[in-house]
């Protein structure tokens, strides 16, 4: 077989290879140095790469990739899986979004990618990481979480083409109920973006919570979900499992409250609300009630602050727009 | 009742007064103030002071308390109810432990009571909270929460016969099984060990988790206890719901996880721990199981890191012990 190697991990054959692949340097000089597993099948076939923790308080997906791994054997396999479960390292180890290294841009790492040699410390970071990611990829899935541990949606790379046929394939079999076929120009920088524009179908999963939101009910059900999708690919045999009917959004809309104070939901992940409902109740410290938070837009709720606390400007809540039933 | 001011709030006989008890300045001149509520009732009785979010983003307390204040009637209500629900504010905003103008003394506000007038930031504001506490309160309750939704826990203080007696009857009315009563010198710095020692019975509630891991069903649940509270204290008509025995540990063990990585728990809050028992697996960056973390005592789970990452030292596991001394 043909040799595979990312950073450190270098697969010749069969079975499971690991290692770390370089993508920056601490303070001290010692390499922020990422972790790679390969997994490779005995017989021939695409590759899987899968990220998670571009964010890098998103826990769930890393926990969903070494939990698909766990029940992934090389000799049942057709072809390779190239994980990294932990590719922010400096912002997982802080449980936080963006690198703490990172000063001036913001650190964004998925708006990075390609990434730049010399760029900066985030956009270095996607360069190490996008090079070999172009280089072995067919297929890419990227690991995300949002705020509540009832967040369950998708999006797939819609460019056209191969890319957009195969994208759906990936998402169907995934199966969660929302899914955003997302557009040409949408999230520019991302790997789904990158990745999607060089020929490379994706898909994104949104599930579970960041930090202390984090479950393993939602890793479980995700690594099982992601054993369907490799049925479609055709790199685990088996018939591939129909999930219930779907929805395809347009687009989405983030909205920033322009509330503040404490705060409940009144809504949940996956809720169907119209323009004008109320979405919540804000409180002040005295524990007076001071008003109602509204939905501005109607569609399927994706992503919802929690409350306790909130201040002006956070996000209030992410909606998936002009739900079509496919 | 007496007619009393605290900051800008002022009662007016039967009635709720809301104000401001000023702690500090912020760096922009601005005062760094906490909110005040004062709750009269229409027949004497005795003062209790409540506060939450001497950590400031222990949020349980503040919505357990605001669910209280809702709930009451000054026209049913024998004494009074002084509220400061989200006392360190500073910190509060930041939805973190200790106030951000901390610099080096750490900051945290319940090590640093009774205060100091020209202390540090977090020390003056202990003294501007304590100096009221001190004037104006019979009993206090103090909110907190740990990591995750399903603490349930309580302290009081049992420094002389008068107070743990009184404490005691606190701690039976809230109803959590899992209650320590603490001995004078434990928490030295805290509202409860200071308090108590000015003959103040003095009762902490541990409820429920942060950030993400905030939960309305252990605030609606807090508020009916609260409730039961005041009716053993007299303060509110109604038999007192019997809640059962209560554990009454007399120490607490708080273990420092002795390694870091990713980590799954295997114990959750109540349940009985024996030495040895495993608390959890922890895992690294590739995902191979790598080793358990094992309980150093016996006793009662209090509070379990919830994972999923873990750096040596943080908080592993909060065990109440039983038999002990």
């Amino acid at each position: 077989m043909k040799e595979i190697a990312v950073g450190t991990a270098v697969s010749k054959g069969p079975g499971i290879a690991k290692g770390t692949l370089e993508v920056g340097a601490y303070p001290d000089g010692t390499p922020i140095a990422i972790p790679v597993v390969i997994l490779r099948g005995a017989t021939e076939g695409p590759v899987l790469w899968l990220n998670a923790c571009v964010h890098g308080n998103e826990y769930c997906g890393t926990f969903t990739i070494h939990a698909l791994l766990r029940r992934l054997d090389p000799a049942n396999l057709s072809g390779t899986v190239v994980a990294l479960p932990a590719l922010n390292l400096p912002a997982f180890q802080k449980n936080q979004r963006m690198s703490p290294f990172e000063g001036f841009s913001g650190g964004d790492l998925n708006r990075c990618f390609p990434g730049r040699a010399n760029g900066t410390v985030t956009e270095q970071m996607a360069h190490a990481i996008y090079d070999p990611l172009k280089e072995h990829a067919d297929y890419l899935v990227d690991f995300h979480t949002a705020i509540t541990p009832d967040t369950r949606w998708l999006l797939f790379s819609d460019y056209g083409g191969r890319v957009s046929e195969v994208g759906e394939r990936m998402a169907r079999a995934f199966g969660y109920r929302d899914i955003l076929p997302a557009k040409a120009d949408l999230l520019q920088g991302s790997t789904m973006h990158v990745a999607g524009h060089d020929g490379i179908p994706v898909l994104i999963v949104e599930t579970g919570g960041i930090g202390s939101a984090f479950e393993h009910a939602a890793v479980d059900q995700a690594a099982d979900r992601m054993v369907n999708v490799m049925r479609a690919l055709g790199m685990v045999e088996g018939a591939v499992t129909e999930h219930g009917p779907l929805n395809f959004f347009s687009s989405f809309d983030w909205i920033c409250a322009t509330g503040a104070g404490l705060y409940e939901r009144t809504v949940r992940c996956g809720d169907t609300i119209t323009a004008g409902q109320v979405i919540g109740h804000f409180y002040n410290t005295f524990g007076d009630r001071t008003g109602d938070a509204h939905a501005p837009s109607s569609g399927i709720v994706l992503a919802a602050h929690n409350g306790p606390v909130l201040a002006r400007g956070e996000l209030l809540i992410h909606i998936g727009l002009d739900p079509r039933p496919r | 009742m007496q007619d009393i001011r605290i900051g800008s709030a002022v009662t007016n006989g039967p009635g709720q007064a809301q104000g401001w008890l000023k702690l500090a300045d912020n760096p922009d001149g601005s005062p760094m103030q906490t909110p005040v509520v004062i709750v009269t009732g229409s027949r004497p009785g005795p003062t209790v002071w409540v506060h939450a979010c001497v950590h400031g983003n222990e949020y349980c307390g503040t919505k357990i308390v605001h669910a209280l204040l809702r709930s009451l009637d000054p026209r049913s209500l024998a004494g009074r109810v002084v509220a400061l629900p989200a006392l360190n504010i500073s910190a509060f905003n930041r939805n973190q432990r200790t106030s951000p103008f901390e610099g080096y003394g750490g900051g945290d506000m319940n090590r640093a009571f009774p205060g100091v007038e020209a202390g540090s930031l977090t020390q003056q504001m202990a003294f501007r909270v304590y100096r009221e506490l001190k004037a104006h309160a019979d009993v206090l309750v103090d909110f907190h929460t740990a990591h995750t939704a399903d603490v349930r826990w309580a302290i009081y203080a049992a420094g002389t016969p008068e107070v743990a007696a009184q404490g005691e009857k606190i701690a039976r009315a809230w109803g959590y099984r899992d209650t320590l009563a603490a001995p004078a010198g434990m928490l030295t710095g805290s509202a409860l060990s200071t308090a108590a020692g000015d003959g103040i019975p003095a009762f902490i509630v541990e409820c429920g988790g942060k950030f993400q891991a905030f939960d309305g069903a252990a605030v609606a649940d807090g508020a009916k206890r609260f409730a039961n509270v005041l009716r053993a204290l007299g303060m509110l008509e109604g038999a007192v719901e019997d809640h059962g025995p209560i554990a009454n540990f007399t120490d607490f063990a708080w273990v420092h996880a002795p390694r870091g990585g990713l980590f799954r728990p295997a114990v959750r809050c109540g349940e009985r721990l024996e030495r040895g028992t495993v608390l959890g697996t922890y895992f690294t960056l590739w995902g191979d199981a790598d080793g358990d973390a094992i309980s150093p005592h016996a006793g009662t789970v209090l509070a379990i890191h919830p994972g999923p990452i873990m750096v040596n030292g943080d908080t592993l596991v909060h065990i109440g012990l039983h038999n002990a001394r």
